[in-house]
């Protein structure tokens, strides 16, 4: 899942790129209002971490901007301001979310992931197909009884096919949710990915899961 | 004292008619009476004359006709009228039949002036007197066309000059008075007292817009300062009350605004770096680190904590300033010299960014002023240039003595500000950095304070943008 932080203060910025990075996200992250509208209308992100008073373009701006050009990111506004006036403000400009400063690092992962659960019509956190399992809120993989260890990149990209389970997802699709804007990788490296999420999800006494539909990219699912 | 307006009015109105209507009651009273007693001393006048008519002298006998004698009013008994008549040398020669052998007052007057007096009878009654001295008539008129001996006659004529005295009861003309009297004193009480009843109806009602405009007043309170006082039809004394009310309430309002706003910002400013301590110690503790990691989060944090406690600091100094809770030590300064201590907090980062720093103050220009609260100015002025400026631009102090004041500049290249912008530095948490991140680093009370601070010691901030992108902050403040 990749995500944009537009937020002017270094150290809060720092601090949510590391730790979203950790998390498992591919992050963009800029503390200036026009390069934030610039990543945001160039790319698909899964959400948007917008903070209000920024400088070069406020972050109303950006955000009323980013809906009249159809953006569909979700965006969470992470504010100072807290009153019901600005909130109001914000939520009627088209953003989904609104965090007041100061805030739990937890609780801005978890409202990123129900954002995330939302975007992709995925109101359970736990997502079933035959006997894999995925968690999504505690990032845990089960394939029957047994837990499978996966990397982030790899847990990433489970959770984003799991996300549009049944729908076939280009690569470029997959390489533009999962890799940030300054990661060198090409979208080759999503095949080799595909390739160690098969050896460690696909055993061979069961149902094949990730198919390769030739020309177009992958689906997840039963067949 | 202070009494209600109502009060006042009405005390003024009433006493004013209560002195009024004395003097008009008094002014009535004293001229009916003159007229009244007049007239009733010209009728008295007019019989005593008549009696002195009717004496006559024959030999040395006087004589009092009868028939005058016996006149109704003498006979009066209800409301008598008395006569009594002395020789010179007091022996009385007739008396009016109703007086008895009661004496009258001798008074003695002229005939051109006859001589009224007001006395009482043996009853009691008010009486009015006149008394008159004359020369009775001769019953012979031929002895006196004679004239025999000049000498005789006048020593005769000496002693038979006779005092004629007259009293008429005055009952009647003092009743009347004493009417005029009690009508006066009633019909000044009667419109007194329905004067202030008419006076208390105006007033109140003339006092009505006041009240209604007490009452509107009544109803703002301090979250409800957008209201006015719209009271129509109120008189122009109290327009003015009105005008002046609504343009108070709209400084309230104002100042109340900026106080809120400023509370705002403050928790803006101050959630901001919380937020970003939050962060960043939160996002570290997500997972183990090694050493060095946890080394550079708390360098991050101690830097965060010490932006923090500047911008209390700064915020504190100001609410001490407006509490006037400052005090000054002043003492002879050497401007060159404080100028350099405060350099040295910011040499470092002037040569990580290339700054030159030129202080160009002589040597000897001094003032006398508060040296701990003109380094934090300077401070703060320096803080910002360091900041500001570009990366190897310069940094320059110049100072120099204006009667009897002195002008501190200190000015920076590379001000990317325009001149609208400029105009704003010194208000609170104004940032011109729209172009430039620095959000919890300089939240802008800086130049505030610097500004609140050199007025409240006598002084002026100035700030400038001088061609070449130069930005200069001009103090001046009294030399002693």
């Amino acid at each position: 899942m990749r995500l944009l932080i537009i937020e002017d203060y270094k150290p809060l910025q720092q601090s949510l790129t590391k730790g979203l990075r950790e998390a498992g996200f591919a992050v963009d992250s800029t503390r200036d209002g026009k390069e934030g509208l610039w990543y945001a209308m160039g790319n698909e992100y899964d959400v948007i971490i917008l903070d209000l008073m920024l400088p070069g373009m406020d972050g109303l701006e950006i955000l009323k901007k980013m809906r009249t050009q159809g953006r569909k990111s979700h965006v969470l506004i992470l504010t100072a301001k807290d009153t019901v006036q600005d909130r109001v403000t914000g939520l009627n400009l088209g953003a989904d979310d609104y965090l007041v400063k100061p805030f739990a690092f937890k609780e801005l992962l978890a409202r990123i992931n129900a954002l995330l659960r939302r975007g992709y019509r995925q109101k359970n956190p736990i997502i079933k197909i035959k006997d894999l399992q995925i968690d999504l809120s505690t990032q845990k993989v089960w394939r029957g009884k047994e837990e499978i260890q996966l990397t982030p990149r790899e847990y990433a990209l489970l959770e984003y096919l799991a996300m549009r389970l049944g729908q076939t997802i280009s690569r470029t699709d997959i390489w533009e949710h999962i890799y940030d804007f300054n990661s060198s990788a090409s979208s080759n490296v999503v095949d080799v990915y595909i390739g160690y999420l098969r050896r460690k999800i696909e055993q061979p006494n069961k149902h094949p899961l990730i198919h390769t539909i030739r020309g177009r990219g992958y689906v997840l699912g039963v067949q | 004292m202070i009494c209600s307006l109502r009060t006042r009015l009405l005390t003024g109105i009433i006493t004013g008619m209560i002195l009024l209507l004395t003097i008009f009651s008094l002014l009535i009273y004293v001229m009916i009476r003159g007229a009244l007693v007049k007239q009733f001393d010209k009728s008295l006048a007019s019989v005593t004359q008549i009696l002195a008519a009717s004496v006559e002298l024959d030999v040395n006998e006087v004589e009092m006709e009868f028939e005058v004698q016996q006149m109704p009013e003498f006979l009066n008994e209800e409301h008598p009228t008395h006569f009594q008549l002395w020789r010179a040398d007091g022996a009385v020669i007739a008396r009016s039949p109703l007086l008895d052998s009661d004496n009258l007052l001798r008074i003695e007057g002229s005939l051109n002036e006859l001589v009224h007096t007001t006395s009482q009878d043996k009853n009691g009654r008010p009486q009015r007197i006149v008394g008159l001295t004359f020369m009775p008539r001769l019953a012979n008129s031929e002895r006196k066309d004679k004239g025999t001996d000049n000498q005789d006659s006048r020593q005769l004529m000496n002693q038979q000059a006779l005092t004629l005295a007259v009293a008429r009861d005055a009952g009647d003309l003092y009743g009347q008075l004493g009417f005029l009297r009690w009508l006066l004193l009633n019909a000044s009480t009667a419109v007194i007292a329905l004067s202030f009843i008419l006076a208390a109806v105006i007033v109140k009602k003339g006092l009505r817009p006041l009240n209604s405009i007490a009452a509107e007043i009544a109803t703002i309170k301090e979250d409800s300062l957008t209201t006015r006082i719209t009271t129509e039809d109120v008189p122009t004394e109290v327009v003015q009350i009105k005008n002046r009310l609504n343009e108070l309430l709209s400084r309230l309002e104002a100042s109340f605004n900026r106080e809120r706003q400023f509370n705002a910002d403050i928790a803006h400013e101050l959630r901001t770096p919380l937020s970003g301590l939050r962060s960043t110690i939160e996002v570290t503790l997500t997972r183990a680190r090694d050493n060095d990691e946890y080394k550079r989060v708390l360098f991050d944090c101690e830097a965060i904590v010490e932006n923090m406690q500047t911008m209390v600091g700064n915020l504190l100094m100001l609410a001490r300033l407006d509490a006037k809770q400052i005090s000054f030590q002043t003492e002879q300064i050497r401007l060159a010299e404080l100028v350099n201590s405060c350099w040295q907090q910011f040499s470092d980062k002037a040569i990580e960014r290339q700054i030159t720093f030129d202080n160009s103050i002589e040597a000897e220009i001094t003032c006398e002023s508060d040296r701990q609260n003109l380094s934090i100015i300077l401070s703060n002025i320096l803080a910002n240039a360091v900041e500001y400026a570009d990366k190897g631009g310069q940094i320059r102090t110049t100072a120099c003595n204006k009667d009897g004041s002195v002008e501190l500049a200190v000015s920076n290249t590379g001000c990317q500000l325009t001149a609208d912008q400029v105009a704003q530095v010194f208000d609170s948490f104004w940032r011109g950095d729209l172009s430039r991140s620095d959000t919890g680093t300089h939240c802008g009370l800086g130049l505030a304070l610097v500004e609140r601070l050199i007025r409240a010691l006598g002084g002026n901030a100035f700030a400038e943008l001088q061609s070449g992108g130069i930005f200069v902050i001009r103090l001046t403040f009294p030399e002693n």
